[in-house]
């Protein structure tokens, strides 16, 4: 039998147990996480390329970006797009598709099981084979096109297309998390106010409108602070699906191509990490918008 | 079994075991038991590799005193370099190419060589006279020699004999100072071109197996104007002049207004490679690079020919593709290294290298020995090989050349897809290549 006896244990002894135990943890967070936070703010006020000393340039970084790079404004520009494009397509499927599998009937586990399957897959496994559908000449969705009488969309060739399939591919690759937590939700809404819903004549839809979709609404909050944060760092589909320049031409180059074509190809560190910190702010901004308002709500109900 | 408490102490003592066995275990695992060998870092496909490692054979043959390592790059060489010598893990020895290495130059990651030949006259002279002056040069940056090269990769045009047999086209030209016109060249590929009922090409007159925006701008330089002056940092390219313009539009229209080449959606099933390996194109605009993929196809009947003259010009040219090996800066193998670059870039590897049928050699007595001529039996104009390194215009020197890479493939793009013209390139991509070229 195993017995561990630590009732008679000094405070202060169990205190310094506690801090041993918590100081890898910490010293991990300090090491790879605070550390390379507070290293990239001080790189944004640099100009470095790994090689040479780094030169304070006070806020030239930032000053560059806002008013010297037209190419900032592109990559926000898409950045928007793609977030908006994933996240209204996203949040809609997922309640949706959360709603269909929040039901009783059999072999619904299968089914549950099923949708989950491109969360399982890796970013990159999925951009490639995506690319094979996305194919302008013998691709499946052309080929699909094709039998209803629709002509060959170059998908992947023409700047606008690109960006409707990238966020394609985003929307399928975010379905799952947000229906995985949307789903968790709706299993904690209480049958009887359904049953009672019911007994007043709503309709199914109204019960989903008037019940469901108010007593989520902090699940759906969350999905959609995360979908925004996960759309904002895009980088490696993109990098698979449209290469490192976020072609064609500019249709996919978003935020996270910038700050890797900045930081690896171009080797200007300082300016990655300024663009980061810009990234982080805006995504800042975001939350706390996004906070402010479901809070506001949540009394208003 | 577990009759005594499991103390604290215990799960602590029995971790920190644990862990500084592990430790351990990953130093040794991670141990680097060629520590003293000399480093080469390339980038190669397999073919390639197998044949530096007969280089590197012969030289460790000779010299059997040291050893060779080799670090094989993956699909971004520049990235990887950088990373490596970033970290303090500068191979010895590097692949340098000619549009990226200014960058590396520049930021002192490699040694002037220029060092190692001042000590070492007599392979300096034999270097200098054995040597085309335009590829060594390519790597002399800010007064220094950065890297020797080590093999052309300029770009000329495969032909499939059989498809020009068939159509009744004379044989295009064999050699360098025999011109061909931009207008020979197009009514050809349309005389190559054939479609069927529903007017899909079932055979393309021209395949492009190069990067599409620098071919554009191969065909603008061949028009009569050079991509820049001066060759070394220039401080504007010459993608506002009107010859280059009309040149790169010529390339353009080839698969735009006159469907002789396939658009990009055409080679999205089937690349440029393949269409002309299965006798689907009848012209492949190449490099050497291709040479051995395509002399594998048994049934392929090809040669090589130059790349049509603009009307504008008066001669027509590859481009100084070329790579070269550079020894890093930080190397603590200095002499080593330069006895293998030495080895590699001399009349020794370069023969080796000639004769392995997979690069064209950059010393005369390389392209003229008889075991690159061996290695080429499958085709008869070898002058175009031969004579190519001399007929060769520069591309740009620049430290920041991979910007300048980013604006091409964005601005060239469009003009590509005929979704504006050449013209546009006046206002927009010249303009933002200059502001680059002028506050890197």
């Amino acid at each position: 039998m195993i017995s561990i006896d630590d009732g008679g244990m000094p405070t202060k002894r169990r205190a310094r147990a506690g801090r041993a135990f918590v100081a890898p943890n910490l010293a991990a967070i300090a090491v790879f996480m605070l550390f390379p936070l507070g290293f990239s703010l001080y790189m944004s006020f640099q100009k470095w390329d790994l090689f040479t000393p780094a030169k304070f340039v006070g806020l030239a970084n930032f000053r560059h970006l806002f008013t010297d790079d037209p190419l900032f404004a592109t990559a926000l520009r898409n950045t928007a797009v793609y977030t908006i494009g994933t996240l209204v397509p996203a949040v809609l499927i997922s309640l949706v598709v959360a709603a269909l599998l929040n039901r009783k009937l059999k072999g619904i586990s299968v089914f549950r099981a099923v949708v989950f399957v491109p969360l399982a897959v890796s970013s990159v496994v999925t951009a490639v084979m995506w690319q094979f559908v996305f194919n302008t000449d013998n691709g499946l969705l052309n080929t699909m096109l094709g039998w209803v009488g629709i002509g060959p969309v170059p998908w992947l060739l023409d700047p606008g297309w690109a960006m409707v399939s990238l966020c394609m591919i985003s929307v399928w690759k975010s379905v799952p998390f947000a229906t995985v937590v949307l789903l968790a939700a709706m299993q904690g809404v209480p049958h009887t106010l359904y049953e009672a819903a019911r007994i007043d004549g709503a309709s199914a839809t109204r019960q989903f409108i008037s019940i469901t979709v108010p007593l989520i609404r902090g699940a759906l909050s969350f999905v959609v602070v995360i979908t925004i944060i996960n759309a904002f760092q895009a980088f490696d589909q993109v990098y698979v699906l449209t290469g490192g320049h976020g072609g064609p031409e500019t249709g996919t180059y978003v935020l996270g191509i910038m700050l890797f074509q900045h930081a690896f190809t171009f080797l200007d560190f300082g300016y990655a990490s300024a663009l980061a910190w810009v990234m982080f702010a805006i995504l800042f901004g975001l939350t706390l918008l996004q906070l402010r308002l479901t809070r506001r709500s949540a009394l208003e109900l | 079994m577990f009759d005594q408490p499991f103390g604290r102490r215990t799960l602590l003592r029995g971790a920190g075991v644990l862990g500084a066995a592990s430790v351990g275990l990953w130093s040794a695992g991670c141990g680097d038991d060629d520590a003293d060998a000399l480093t080469f870092f390339f980038q190669a496909n397999p073919e390639e590799a197998d044949a530096r490692l007969r280089i590197i054979h012969a030289f460790q043959s000779t010299h059997p005193d040291i050893r060779v390592r080799t670090v094989l790059s993956g699909p971004d060489p520049m990235q990887q370099v950088s990373t490596f010598c970033a970290g303090g893990k500068c191979p010895d020895v590097l692949m340098a190419w000619e549009l990226t290495y200014a960058g590396l130059a520049e930021r002192g990651v490699l040694t002037d060589l220029n060092t190692m030949l001042a000590r070492d006259p007599g392979f300096a002279a034999q270097l200098k006279a054995d040597s085309i002056r335009d590829l060594s040069d390519t790597f002399a940056f800010g007064g220094g020699q950065y890297a020797l090269p080590e093999q052309w990769s300029g770009n000329f045009l495969f032909y499939n004999k059989a498809l020009f047999d068939q159509a009744g086209l004379p044989r295009p030209p064999d050699r360098w100072d025999k011109l061909w016109s931009f207008t020979e060249f197009l009514t050809t590929a349309a005389a190559l071109t054939k479609r069927d009922g529903s007017g899909k090409a079932t055979q393309w007159g021209f395949v492009d197996t190069w990067v599409p925006y620098y071919s554009a701008g191969l065909f603008g330089m061949n028009n009569g104007t050079p991509w820049c002056r001066p060759r070394m940092n220039p401080t504007h390219l010459n993608f506002d002049d009107d010859a280059f313009i009309e040149g790169v539009q010529f390339y353009a229209d080839l698969a735009g207004a006159h469907r002789v080449a396939p658009k990009a959606a055409d080679q999205q099933s089937i690349s440029t490679m393949d269409l002309f390996t299965s006798g689907k194109a009848a012209m492949a605009l190449g490099g050497h690079w291709r040479y051995q993929t395509f002399s594998r196809a048994e049934t392929l009947d090809f040669d090589v020919t130059v790349l049509p003259a603009g009307p504008k010009s008066d001669r027509a040219s590859s481009n100084i593709g070329t790579t070269g090996l550079a020894i890093a800066a930080s190397s603590p193998r200095k002499q080593q290294a330069w006895e293998f670059v030495k080895f590699a870039t001399g009349p020794v590897g370069q023969a080796l290298i000639g004769a392995s049928g997979l690069f064209v050699p950059v010393l005369t007595s390389g392209t003229k020995s008889a075991g690159f001529a061996s290695a080429h039996n499958r085709i008869r104009n070898l002058a175009v090989l031969t004579d190519g390194p001399a007929h060769s215009g520069y591309l740009p020197v620049t430290p920041v050349w991979q910007k300048i890479d980013a604006l091409m493939d964005r601005d060239i793009g469009p003009v590509l897809r005929g979704r504006r013209p050449a013209t546009s390139l006046k206002t927009g991509l010249s303009r933002a290549v200059d502001q680059v070229l002028g506050s890197p």
